[in-house]
């Protein structure tokens, strides 16, 4: 407790807070909330540091200044309350003194606020603006892909397909917002053939505003879940947001996953719905599951398609059904379809499949939902091992659902069933334990994650499965 | 619920002890820690039989940075009451007494993995990791292990021991006792491990070098004939009644010796090729034989085992003549450097599990030695 009460005036404070700025891309209220809700500053960072740039130099600088003019002016005033022997002075030097670290945090915002407000707010709408025209004008055929969750994974299988009949322009990593698309639209250079851009979905009206800038012709949407649920009041929000995609590009254009639990109320009967039994009239069979990948032939009357792809799990049946689809009816022959396919694998950080040893690791620390827990699990299960290790410290931004939906994932794993559960430690591990109130298996609460994961070739042996969802950045606790 | 204590005792006044210090933080402390069950205390005895206790001597950089001697000479060392119990007592402003509920013993050679230590903790009757004094003694003393084993039936190939003491009084004598032992020979310090001062030879000349060499380090030296058409197999193995092997391992050494360097310092590349990643990266797992002769590997070494009496790990080192498929005991180690950790890995065991089966097979032998009787009531003082 003492330890805690005294981080903020350790001498790694100034870098703390401008390491936590740089990491919630210097925007006021992420980092206001984390403020106020850090217990122990020296317990941050731990997993990262400040990246050195003119902007981070510059703050840190100018932090360390502020710092050292407010004790100074503190020493002033209690020095005066020494001459002058008022009280008042003393008062304000001792609060100068403690109140430090707090009131320099706050005043090192200051020049952000004013630098967004009239430097970069307007900067970005005229880019936003600019960017608008560029997608209108753009010969190329506009895909966008929305969704709580396989955003990421659909938009680059989507990229890696279609660039065998010719030049595709994507969205990079996971730059998904209205600044990025304008950055991303201003690089176009008029030769694409495919222009695909991927929606998130921060706060209402998002993907309504996103859509009337990128004007896609095709719309495909990965799936509602409960995701961003401090700033969408509901699920029902996210999904009138989101399927306003699917209304806008006609819904004989608009791509579906069926699979997701959500979605039913919403779809519209010339919606193109896609999941693991295939899509419209394409049939899937012949479905080969392992740690090598998945296969499995799509047919439509006398057309067949042989997918083969190193993505896991067979949760990715649907997806990748969707892509050859699309592929096939914006006129890819099957074999640049199959050859396209083929390429595919897993992305980083998502089902991403990692050899420890002689034992596996599934690393899908990018998972942030809870249909990819429950996809992640199902994977788990279908797999084959000696022991199987599971792994997650549970799910961020689920506002008023928190308790509900991490109850619902312990009990997703109850039904799983691993030989081995563990939970990194955090504000919602008590509400997972009460989802796996009687769990056969060995349960793990790990405080230190860092450890886990250096070590993790202590923790594996031949044979061993171990599947990690999700990773909580610095900022949550 | 409090964790329970369990002291890592390592180094000591052995040649070994650097070896100790990786085995003890690497393959016991970082993977008990792991488990987040036991309240690690890391005890480490200086090369000159100082005890001390930190949580600093938990890191292996403070050993390969120049830093350790500074650090000794700021820390006090500990105090150890063996009174019903393990406690140590480390002094300070205010004296601080932790009971230790299980050693984890990880000294390698003398003083420690010969029996001494193990001694000690069965005076204090504290759980502890490993084989009792007597199956430690037998195993660190390389013709008595051969003395106990040559009654289990299992073959062993020539071999000659003395004291360094006769080599140095009267070596003619001894050089006469090995006259009839056909070249080339091993020569070996009876009580080290690790192939520390063991040599090759294939002349007089090179023998008295070698026996030279390992008289420095052992007060009884042992020289073997070389088995012809060799495979060295090792086998390590844990448990108490019911023993559990790991996978066959043959070290790949060519035509090359192993020497302490090759097997600690180059991953047994040659040094032309050396890497500086540490031991384990020169063998064979399984070993390069038939099934059948890996199956007969295995039921020899736990017939070994059993004889000596080990309990909870050890690692029996067998030769294999490859043409007449003769399996020859060669050596047995009560706690192989880095427990084998990486051929325990090979049969789906992680370092972490076999670091809490040790524990287990510990718990399991003490609570079976307390429902021994050591009292037995008589009126023989009365007669004084």
């Amino acid at each position: 407790m003492r330890k805690q009460l005294f981080s903020a005036y350790s001498l790694k404070y100034p870098q703390i807070i401008i390491y936590m700025l740089q990491r919630g891309e210097y925007e006021i209220k992420p980092f206001m909330k984390w403020y106020f809700k850090v217990e122990n500053f020296n317990k941050i960072a731990v997993r990262g540091e400040l990246v050195q740039t003119l902007k981070s130099k510059l703050l840190l600088g100018l932090l360390n200044c502020l710092i050292l003019a407010n004790v100074l002016y503190a020493v002033y005033l209690l020095s005066r309350a020494f001459v002058t022997s008022n009280p008042v002075y003393g008062l304000l030097g001792i609060l100068g003194l403690v109140l430090s670290p707090l009131i320099c945090a706050m005043l090192i915002l200051l020049p952000l606020i004013i630098a967004r407000v009239l430097i970069v707010n307007p900067r970005q709408r005229a880019l936003i603006k600019k960017s608008k025209v560029i997608f209108k004008k753009s010969k190329a055929i506009r895909i966008a892909v929305a969704g709580s969750y396989g955003k990421t994974t659909m938009k680059e299988l989507l990229a890696t397909v279609l660039s065998e009949a010719g030049e595709v322009a994507v969205t990079p990593g996971n730059k998904n917002v209205a600044a990025s698309h304008a950055i991303f639209a201003a690089k176009l250079t008029g030769e694409e053939k495919f222009i695909i851009v991927e929606f998130g979905e921060g706060k209402p009206g998002d993907v309504v505003s996103f859509t009337k800038t990128v004007s896609p012709n095709i719309g495909v949407i990965t799936g509602i879940a409960p995701a961003h649920l401090d700033k969408y009041p509901s699920i029902d929000a996210i999904a009138k947001d989101i399927f306003y995609l699917a209304k806008f590009v006609k819904h004989q254009n608009a791509y579906v996953n069926g699979e997701s639990e959500y979605v039913d109320k919403y779809l519209d009967k010339d919606d193109q719905i896609y999941n693991r039994d295939g899509i419209g009239g394409w049939k899937v069979s012949k479905i080969i599951n392992g740690y090598q990948g998945i296969s499995f032939e799509l047919s439509h009357g006398q057309e067949k398609i042989s997918v083969k792809s190193r993505l896991l799990g067979r949760h990715q049946i649907g997806p990748l059904s969707a892509v050859a689809v699309i592929s096939r009816n914006l006129g890819l022959s099957v074999g640049q379809i199959e050859q396209g396919l083929s390429k595919t694998k897993a992305f980083e950080h998502r089902m991403e499949l990692k050899i420890v040893g002689e034992a596996y690791v599934i690393d899908d620390s990018y998972n942030g939902n809870l249909e990819g827990i429950r996809a992640g699990l199902s994977l788990l299960s279908e797999l084959s091992a000696r022991r199987k290790i599971y792994v997650t410290p549970g799910l961020v931004d689920q506002g008023r659902e928190t308790k509900s939906i991490h109850y619902r994932i312990g009990q997703m794993l109850l039904s799983a069933n691993p030989e081995k559960v563990v939970l990194i430690k955090n504000s919602v591990t008590d509400y997972i334990l009460a989802g796996l109130e009687g769990f056969k298996g060995e349960l793990v609460i790990e405080s230190d994650p860092l450890k886990f994961y250096l070590n993790l070739d202590k923790i594996l042996a031949k044979g061993d499965l171990l599947m990690m969802q999700n990773d909580w950045p610095d900022n949550y606790k | 619920m409090t964790k329970p204590n369990v002291a890592v005792i390592f180094g000591s006044r052995s040649a070994e002890h650097d070896v100790s210090i990786v085995t003890a933080i690497v393959s016991i402390i970082e993977p008990l820690e792991l488990t987040n069950k036991y309240n690690v205390i890391p005890i480490y005895i200086t090369k000159d039989g100082a005890w001390y206790s930190s949580p600093q001597f938990k890191n292996i950089e403070l050993y390969s940075s120049g830093k350790l001697e500074p650090f000794l000479k700021k820390t006090k060392p500990l105090s150890v009451s063996f009174d019903r119990g393990m406690t140590l007592i480390q002094p300070g402003f205010k004296t601080k007494n932790t009971k230790i509920d299980l050693v984890f013993p990880a000294t390698h050679g003398t003083y420690g993995e010969d029996g001494t230590l193990m001694g000690l903790l069965e005076m204090a009757n504290v759980a502890y990791v490993g084989c009792d004094p007597v199956a430690s003694a037998i195993c660190m003393d390389k013709v008595l292990a051969r003395d106990v084993v040559s009654k289990a039936n299992v073959k062993m190939n020539r071999y000659e021991w003395f004291y360094a003491s006769d080599f140095v009084r009267d070596q003619p004598a001894v050089m006469a006792q090995l006259a009839k032992m056909n070249y080339p020979l091993f020569v070996k310090p009876v009580h080290l491990g690790s192939s520390i001062a063991i040599s090759r030879v294939n002349n007089q000349k090179e023998l008295i070098n070698a026996i030279e060499v390992a008289a420095f380090y052992d007060s009884k030296v042992i020289v073997e004939e070389a088995v012809n058409n060799l495979v060295e197999v090792t086998v390590p193995l844990i448990g108490n009644d019911d023993i559990v092997a790991a996978n066959t391992e043959e070290p790949n050494q060519g035509k090359e010796f192993f020497d302490f360097e090759t097997k600690y310092m180059r991953q047994g590349k040659s040094k032309a090729n050396a890497s500086s990643k540490g031991a384990h990266g020169y063998s064979h797992i399984p070993a390069r034989l038939s099934e059948e002769m890996r199956n007969e590997s295995i039921s020899i070494a736990k017939r070994v085992y059993k004889t000596i009496g080990c309990s909870g790990i050890a690692r029996v080192d067998l030769l294999i003549d490859s043409k007449s498929k003769d399996i020859y005991f060669n050596e047995i180690n009560p706690l192989p450097g880095s427990l084998f950790v990486h051929n325990w890995k090979t049969v789906g065991i992680s370092n972490v599990e076999l670091v809490e089966k040790l524990i287990n097979y510990a718990t399991e032998r003490y609570q079976q030695k307390q429902k021994i009787n050591t009292t037995f009531s008589t009126n023989f003082l009365k007669q004084f």
